[in-house]
């Protein structure tokens, strides 16, 4: 495929891109008035970028030939919410010394035009990830979605934000260094980047050991983006380093960007290659007649996906921060989001499709994650300096404030803050998967799917592990709602940036009402998680009428 | 009333075939649902009274009002209904689809028949003879617990009227339960003290098993008639078939007798279920006449009559041989326990299970009549004897002592007690000519009648002179006699006596108070008004119960009543044909050869003097209240006490009542606190502890492995690569 | 065959002739100043070159050294695609996708460049 056929895909993130040089260009002007640009040059970015991924083309030739306007558009709709919660995270305190006329603008010392160029380009990230059709290009934007994300834990906070952003790209490159291992095995093995040229070679062919060993290690290495075991270890001190919008944005878009890039390696050879007796009644990996993934491919996922949600539930446990609570959770679920990954397209109704089951829960996890730490971003206290560890007083904060931060902070939220309160309690519950919020219409089909597939010792896992979960998500929800306001904490107040309680009340408000549209959503979700038959199959499990004819 | 006309018809025409027994079947009077209404209101009236905090007698006036328009009623529905048969259904009540084309109903309606009426005679009549008394009784708690004496009262009178007027056994298992839970209410009426509480449980448990029984009777009812409404049963009984129409299955004819027997013994407190009556005595007194003596506890008796074709089902009997044999054992056994006891409550207690022992026994010799007319004769003389003590008790302030008690004949103002007591006295012993006289004879003489009864027979004639001899230990020891009196520990705090008097009594070195010993400035204040002339006309119409004997057919007027119900026993309306009773012509057994019929009023007059004359020979006073042959100088001292010695551990036991308290507690009460404990224990570790364990499990999980969590970047590093290498590993070892 | 290693000789006397001038012209026009430590150390506006390398020094030389390698590393890419872009035949939809790759290419390293010099790396107060 040329690139003038494929520039019909990338419409969107080409959008984006063009975008990005323009704030990158405008937030270092001298002029306040079109530094303040930034944000809404962003924001039209993305609804252009989400119109362009729905009037682009439905059907690409690829393995999952509807993916790509459903994730560009859940991508671009959950950025919006991201980027009004990002409002005020960078340059807080130079612009007022710049308003107070204590200082003069200097662009050395100021952040916003990296910091909102680099929100687009992890977001183009994501989306050129849903494009990718080759391994080279996947590798590409897989760390065009992180790398920025580095550079936006690092400046979001003073402080604690550097370690975090040190380890955050150390142990990325760690992460990334072996995926791209993977990729290159999946090369050696088959002798083709292209994913189309791969999944016909492993049809033709059969998976020999080095590109099922590149599948793996593809697979481990991108555990890292989505924060799965054993790639976790990142993911709590790093969402407790960065601010809080940046703490959501970590949680959903590489976590998006790992899941697209699991869905396309895992279609490589697809959910009908697993295990089938024979004729002579031995069990072995059939070609392309099975009903799951390759055993090894399905047994790293399914371990992976087992100690993830446990992993995380657990360790939630003993946390006080809300902030590592959520960041645990952020593991839990994509434990949880792993098994519809492991059951696969199963059947044509939703239900029976964990990956639309998975794509569905990207979006409502997107959604009500930033609920969550919108409440923290939208409340700081003062005098909490003492709390970050590295913060020196340089005397050029605008009063020593800090996000809230433990559990305690949220006591009596509902009370003293009702928006941000009820906002914590909803997206908890939503988290927990309480019904019928947004949260329990995504992980109902997780359960499904899982079922549907025979993964039940997983879906018992899964089971257990929600029943976990409810333990802090409940205390979450009862520190707001039944808890009275802690007199030895100093009152939390709400942070000057209207935005970031917009981004709070949106997201409680889509908890609820997304939930009228779960049918709209799922429908598109089901038809985004659509496979093609794989080449050699003879019965396929999922295809849809419309595309079981395209061969590559 | 329309579904259950065609049963009705079925039923009548049924009855007119069988013969005489059942002469005629009507609809009832729709008014008849006034009986348990009009308590029912009383209920209602009396809770206002406690809502809005009256603090006067309103209450007992309310009631008394109620169910004398109750009695008012019942007269005018025995005068209307006469011999005959009537049901009437004021409402569905329970109505639903049991199987396809099977309905399940159960309507509120009423069975009135002779027995009906018996029964709703002097339940209504004594009940209200009683609320006049306890209207004075109680007057001390007046403002506190009155409202809810009385409307416990009247929920008793009503469920009691449902019990007696059900028209299936689904409504006379409510009244069942609903006399159990007033009964459970009234005993432990003095809620504060512990014994009071103790004793209420003790009841209710104690009933509770006996209802288990019922339960399963009516299921099983229901099982084999597909109904549980009276009329169509006999109507399947007397044509022999079940509710398909088939033959009547055997075990029917004996699971189901057996499975009510059980709730009858648990009502009535018959042998092994007997022990909560006499603990029930800790409620007030005019509820132990009632509830406790009178009416409740002859629910057992009135439910084995009631339901008395389904006990001649079976030919040979045996749950009615059974039935005899426990009530004479039982008769025997608390006679023997009230001979020993020294709380005159408590006695009169004991007497009533040895009583319904004896209407038992009367059921179970197929003397349906004299069981009914014992139970009628009881109701009267037990509930002027109880009535008699409460009054004693109430003078002298909770004193049930009868060694601390005496010559209340020589006090002023307690000559209608006395008399009343006598009177009562003279009934329970079965002294000639008393009302008590004929119906415990009729109950005897049947035993030597049925054959192989006689031993029945023998132990009941033993019994008879036991019960003479304990009932009138009492009159002799506090009745007459030298005045001396020692006050009860009310004189010192409100409420009734506890329930250590016997206990006390057990020291046997009772402290001997003359009537001089006035230090604690107790005066006995001598039952008033409402108490003399409740107590006066009690006695008068034990007396006058006797005349029913004499009107109507051969066996008085009860025997007409219960001959015209269904618990009449008629040779036609046994399957056996009239085979039952022993024919006399052919020289089967009698008594010692002669006609019992004949020969037992003389046999049992002569037993209850000698127990009358062995009373007053051990415990009667010198001169003619202890008709010249006492000795009894001081209230504490009698020549009984030089019998204990020589008795030994006899009398001992019977003091103890036999251990029979402590045997359950041994038998039944500790394993089943040990394996409750056990239980416990289990929950507790192991319920409790997974539950624990399930909390515990995922934080100590957390916990292992939160040292993962460092903070350090290269053990992150190494943490990453490793849990890659190692779980490629287990793959590749697994899956490869 | 000498001739194909013209153009070597040709860059040779380029890069001199470049050099030769720039010295001239500097030397012609630039403030003379006195001699100094610095002013006489081998890269004047650097670093001294000598001692140790675990010491402070200003951050700005980060700054010119991710400038510099932008732009050399953009710039090297520039030879594959001139290489391969002789090859291709003229006018031919390839060479236009080729060429439409490499102006994106640079356009992007415009943007670098804009972007730099917006944030004031060309600056050296």
């Amino acid at each position: 495929m040329s690139i003038i056929e494929k520039v019909q895909y990338i419409w969107p993130e080409i959008a984006m891109f063009i975008a990005t040089c323009v704030v990158m260009v405008l937030g270092l002007s001298p002029s306040l008035a079109i530094r303040r640009l930034c944000s809404p040059v962003c924001g039209a970015a993305l609804v252009i970028a989400g119109l362009l991924a729905v009037m682009g083309p439905d059907t690409a030739p690829a393995a999952l030939p509807h993916l790509m306007p459903y994730a560009k558009v859940i991508v671009a709709g959950v950025g919006l919410l991201l980027l009004l919660l990002l409002a005020g995270t960078v340059d807080r305190e130079e612009e007022s010394l710049i308003a107070t006329g204590r200082a003069r603008f200097n662009p050395l010392r100021t952040n916003r035009a990296e910091f909102y160029a680099f929100f687009l380009f992890s977001l183009t990230g994501v989306m050129l990830c849903a494009s990718a059709s080759d391994l080279i290009w996947l590798f590409l934007a897989l760390e065009l979605t992180s790398l920025p994300t580095y550079i936006m834990v690092t400046v979001s906070t003073r402080g604690r934000s550097h370690e975090a952003g040190v380890k955050y790209f150390f142990l990325g490159a760690l992460g990334a260094a072996t995926f791209l291992y993977g990729f290159a095995m999946l090369y050696g093995g088959t002798g083709t980047t292209d994913l189309s040229g791969i999944r016909q070679h492993f049809a033709e062919h059969g998976i020999n050991s080095i590109a099922m060993l590149g599948l793996l290690l593809s697979v481990l290495g991108i555990g890292f983006k989505i924060a799965a075991v054993p790639m976790h270890f990142y993911t709590p001190d790093v969402y407790e380093g960065a601010a809080a919008p940046v703490s959501a944005f970590l949680a959903f878009v590489p976590k998006t960007a790992g899941f697209l890039a699991i869905m396309l390696i895992a279609s490589l050879p697809g959910w009908g290659y697993g295990p089938v007796a024979g004729a002579d009644g031995v069990i072995r990996d059939g070609l392309g007649a099975g009903a799951s993934l390759p055993e090894a491919l399905r047994l790293t996922l399914w371990v992976m996906a087992a100690l993830t949600m446990t992993v995380g539930n657990v360790l939630a446990l003993w946390q006080n921060s809300v902030k590592r609570i959520l960041a645990y959770s952020s593991i839990a679920h994509s434990g949880y989001m792993l098994v519809g990954i492991i059951a696969g397209p199963v059947g044509e109704r939703f239900i029976d499709n964990g990956l639309a089951a998975v794509l569905f829960y990207l979006l409502a996890y997107g959604v009500m994650n930033v609920g969550t730490f919108a409440v923290l971003a939208c409340l700081e206290k003062s005098g909490g300096a003492a709390l970050q560890s590295g913060a020196r007083s340089t005397g050029l904060e605008t009063g020593a404030t800090t996000e809230i931060e433990t559990v305690d902070d949220l006591r009596g939220l509902c009370r003293t803050h009702p928006a941000m309160g009820w906002t914590m309690v909803l997206c908890s519950l939503s988290l927990l998967g309480f019904p019928p919020l947004l949260g329990f219409m995504g992980k109902f089909p997780l359960f499904t799917a899982g079922i549907a597939a025979g993964e039940i010792p997983l879906v018992i896992v899964l089971g257990i592990n929600s029943a976990i979960a409810a333990f802090y998500y409940l205390r979450l929800v009862a520190a707001p709602l039944l808890e009275d306001p802690s007199p030895a904490s100093p009152p939390a107040t709400p942070t000057p940036f209207p935005a970031r309680p917009m981004a709070a009340l949106l997201s409680a408000a889509s908890v609820l009402i997304l939930v009228g549209f779960a049918g709209v959503l799922m429908k598109q979700s089901a038809k985004a998680g659509e496979t093609v038959v794989s080449p050699g199959h003879t019965a396929g499990r999922g295809a849809s009428d419309g595309v079981a004819a395209w061969n590559p | 009333m329309i579904g259950v006309a065609p049963a009705l018809n079925g039923v009548i025409g049924a009855l007119a075939q069988e013969g005489p027994a059942h002469a005629a079947t009507a609809a009832g009077p729709a008014w008849a649902a006034l009986i348990p209404a009009l308590p029912l209101l009383g209920v209602v009236l009396c809770t206002l009274c406690a809502v809005f905090r009256v603090k006067n007698r309103l209450p007992a006036v309310l009631t008394v009002a109620c169910l004398a328009g109750a009695f008012g009623l019942t007269v005018w529905m025995f005068l209307t209904t006469g011999h005959g048969t009537a049901v009437t259904t004021s409402l569905d009540w329970i109505r639903f689809h049991a199987a396809p084309g099977h309905e399940f109903v159960s309507s509120w309606g009423f069975f009135i028949d002779p027995l009906t009426c018996l029964w709703m005679l002097f339940v209504t009549g004594l009940a209200t003879l009683i609320a006049i008394y306890a209207g004075e009784y109680m007057a001390g708690d007046a403002g506190a617990g009155y409202s809810r004496f009385f409307a416990a009262f009247n929920l008793f009178v009503f469920s009691m009227a449902c019990l007696v007027m059900a028209d299936s056994l689904v409504l006379l298992f409510l009244g069942w339960e609903g006399v159990g839970l007033c009964s459970y209410l009234l005993i432990g009426y003095f809620y504060k003290r512990p014994a009071a509480v103790a004793a209420a449980k003790k009841a209710f448990i104690m009933n509770r098993i006996g209802d288990v029984g019922l339960m399963m009777g009516i299921t099983s009812t229901w099982v084999v008639f597909g109904t549980v409404e009276y009329a169509p049963i006999f109507d399947m009984i007397s044509r022999g078939v079940d509710g398909a129409g088939n033959a009547l299955p055997e075990w029917a004819g004996w699971v189901i007798p057996s499975l009510f027997t059980i709730g009858a013994f648990g009502k009535s407190a018959q042998l092994f279920l007997y022990v909560w009556l006499p603990d029930a005595m800790e409620g007030p007194t005019p509820v132990s006449a009632l509830i406790h003596a009178a009416t409740m506890v002859t629910a057992g008796v009135y439910l084995i009559a009631r339901m008395y074709p389904m006990y001649v089902l079976d030919g040979t009997h045996w749950v009615l041989t059974l039935i005899a044999w426990s009530g004479a054992i039982t008769a025997l056994w608390s006679a023997t326990i009230g001979m020993a006891q020294f709380d005159i409550k408590r006695i009169m207690a004991y007497s009533t299970v040895s009583q319904l022992g004896y209407m038992f026994a009367g059921l179970g010799v197929l003397t349906t009549t004299g069981a009914a007319f014992h139970v009628f004769t009881h109701a009267f003389f037990k509930a002027t004897l109880f009535l008699c003590c409460g009054a004693v008790m109430h003078g002298f302030a909770g004193q049930l002592d009868l060694r601390r008690v005496s010559g209340l004949w020589s006090m002023r103002g307690w000559a209608v007690v006395t008399i009343a007591m006598l009177v009562g006295c003279l009934n329970l012993a079965g002294f000639p000519f008393t009302a008590g006289f004929f119906s415990k004879d009729m109950i005897i003489a049947e035993c030597y009648v049925t054959p192989g009864m006689a031993p029945v027979g023998w132990v009941l004639l033993l019994t008879a002179g036991l019960t003479a001899y304990y009932t009138f230990r009492v009159f002799f020891r506090v009745f007459v006699g030298p005045a001396e009196f020692e006050p009860g520990d009310e004189a010192h705090a409100h409420g009734p006596a506890g329930d250590d008097h016997g206990h006390a009594a057990g020291a046997g070195t009772p402290s001997s108070v003359d009537s001089t010993d006035h230090s604690h400035g107790f005066h006995p204040h001598a039952p008033g008004l409402a108490i003399n002339f409740v107590l006066g006309l009690l006695a008068v119409l034990s007396l006058a119960a006797a005349a029913t004997y004499f009107v109507g057919g051969e066996h008085g007027w009860v025997g007409e009543m219960v001959h015209h119900s269904t618990a009449g026993v008629s040779g036609a309306a046994l399957p056996g044909g009239g085979a039952v009773h022993a024919d006399l012509e052919t020289g089967a057994p009698g008594f010692l050869g002669y006609n019992p019929h004949a020969v037992m009023y003389y046999v049992s007059a002569a037993v209850g003097l000698i127990g009358i004359l062995i009373a007053a020979f051990l415990h009667g006073p010198r001169g003619v209240g202890g008709l010249l042959i006492g000795s009894r100088r001081h209230a504490a001292t009698s020549r009984a006490d030089a019998l204990l010695p020589v008795l030994g551990p006899v009398a001992r036991g019977a003091q103890h009542k036999w251990y029979v308290d402590e045997v359950y507690d041994f038998l039944i009460i500790r394993p089943i606190w040990v394996i409750a404990h056990l239980f416990h224990l289990f929950d507790k570790l192991i319920v409790d502890g997974l539950v624990g364990l399930a909390g515990w499990l995922p934080r100590g999980m957390g916990g292992a492995i939160r040292p993962t969590q460092s903070g350090h970047l290269h053990g992150y590093a190494v943490g990453m690569a490793g849990g890659v290498a190692v779980l490629l590993l287990v793959v590749l070892l697994v899956a490869w | 065959m000498l001739a194909t290693y013209l153009p070597v000789l040709l860059i040779l006397l380029m890069t001199i002739t470049f050099a030769t001038a720039n010295l001239v012209i500097t030397r012609l026009l630039g403030p003379s100043r006195a001699g100094g430590s610095v002013k006489s150390m081998t890269y004047e506006s650097g670093m001294n070159p000598v001692g140790t390398a675990r010491k402070r020094f200003n951050v700005r030389f980060y700054l010119i050294a991710v400038v510099f390698l932008v732009f050399d590393v953009e710039i090297i890419f520039l030879y594959p695609w001139a290489t391969t872009f002789a090859n291709l035949e003229p006018g031919s939809q390839d060479s236009a996708i080729w060429l439409g790759r490499i102006m994106f290419f640079l356009a992007t390293t415009v943007v670098a460049y804009l972007y730099g010099w917006r944030k004031g790396v060309f600056k050296f107060d």
